[in-house]
């Protein structure tokens, strides 16, 4: 059986997937947990372009129609998921940007009232 | 009566002869209009202050300098270099005040709507060791509607997710002894804080009192504290404090 042109871009893209990951992962980037994470849905979409109709056993296992179905809602799912993840690092992110200017603020303290400014305004 | 009494107590002499040192923090964004007056006041009354500019952009900064400079040794002025809302400015301030020693830490707010005079009231019942933190409770009544609705409403969110019942649980004038200071474990950067507060007061099992309070209304600090959309963002942090 030929296959189609979206085939074809999917195991590309998969592939790019894979290398960018583990490039990432070389450069201490990205965790350990998470290249494994990545690399398993970048198979799962290589996989799936190869052989789409296997989608639908995960169709009929899942009980959910048709094959496109399945993966149109786990992309869903894998979507939210990930703004989950990207929504937490940016809170503590925030928290820790907050954490630094507190600290630099008491480290500061009455900075520019006790500068050398001072001193020379009252040799004046 | 008994209010007119408590604010004849307030002379500067009474201020100085409580043996526990009272600290003020007053935090402070984008008030360049008032904050000058606000200061002043409370320098007039002997308190020690300590001021923390929330990275504003106006003269907020350069005004809170001038007036430290004119009272050396009583005032520290703490500036954080971007905006990062009230709860971070208050812990900054409670901070700088545990390093100074201070025996009582008062919150004060910066935007003029709270009287000066209702600082001893509010720490007399640590002062006297019958509370670790005292929140001073504005009258619901004297608010403007859309005010007294916005408080209320907090209050009601409050109770239902801390499980602590307030009179006021916004409310910007507060009381805390260095136990209470130190106990508190809040994580809110804006206004939430106020409400995390609550929590932490049923939380760490402190005594609370709650003492009535002045509340000015100007025109300028009705345009700021609490509004809808603040309240809404509370709303979803305690949501998510819950299903932590």
């Amino acid at each position: 059986m030929a296959m189609m042109l979206y085939q074809y871009i999917g195991i590309i893209i998969g592939i790019i997937g894979i290398i960018y990951s583990f490039l990432r992962f070389r450069d201490s980037k990205m965790s350990l947990g998470m290249l494994f994470v990545w690399s398993i849905i970048w198979v799962i979409l290589i996989g799936l372009s190869l052989d789409p109709l296997a989608t639908g056993y995960f169709a009929s296992l899942t009980g959910i129609g048709r094959g496109l179905d399945v993966v149109l809602i786990l992309g869903l799912i894998g979507s939210f998921y990930l703004i989950f993840r990207i929504y937490n690092t940016l809170e503590n992110m925030e928290q820790e940007i907050t954490h630094l200017v507190r600290e630099i603020a008491l480290m500061r303290e009455n900075r520019d009232i006790e500068s050398k400014e001072d001193e020379e305004d009252n040799s004046k | 009566m008994q209010k007119k009494n408590q604010k004849k107590q307030n002379s500067p002499q009474l201020f100085a002869q409580s043996d526990q040192e009272i600290w003020v923090i007053v935090p402070a964004y984008n008030e360049e209009n008032i904050l000058g007056k606000v200061l002043k006041e409370l320098f007039k009354k002997g308190l020690k202050i300590v001021i923390v500019d929330d990275g504003s952009t106006d003269e907020t900064y350069r005004i809170a300098k001038a007036i430290i400079k004119e009272n050396p040794g009583r005032g520290y002025l703490y500036h954080h270099p971007i905006n990062r809302g009230l709860g971070a400015t208050l812990k900054t301030g409670i901070e700088a005040c545990l390093q100074k020693k201070a025996d009582i830490l008062v919150t004060f707010d910066a935007d003029g709507q709270h009287n000066p005079d209702d600082i001893l009231p509010v720490c007399q019942p640590i002062i006297q060791g019958r509370a670790d933190v005292v929140i001073g409770s504005r009258e619901f009544n004297d608010m403007p509607p859309v005010k007294k609705i916005s408080n209320q409403l907090m209050n009601l969110i409050t109770w239902i997710f801390y499980g602590s019942r307030v009179k006021d649980s916004q409310s910007g004038l507060r009381a805390f002894n260095r136990k209470a200071a130190i106990a508190l474990d809040v994580e809110s950067r804006e206004y939430g804080i106020s409400s995390e507060i609550i929590r932490e007061i049923k939380h760490k099992e402190l005594k609370m009192e709650e003492v009535p309070i002045e509340t000015i209304y100007t025109d300028y600090a009705l345009s700021k504290g609490t509004n809808l959309k603040v309240g809404l963002k509370i709303l979803v942090r305690m949501i998510r404090y819950v299903l932590k």
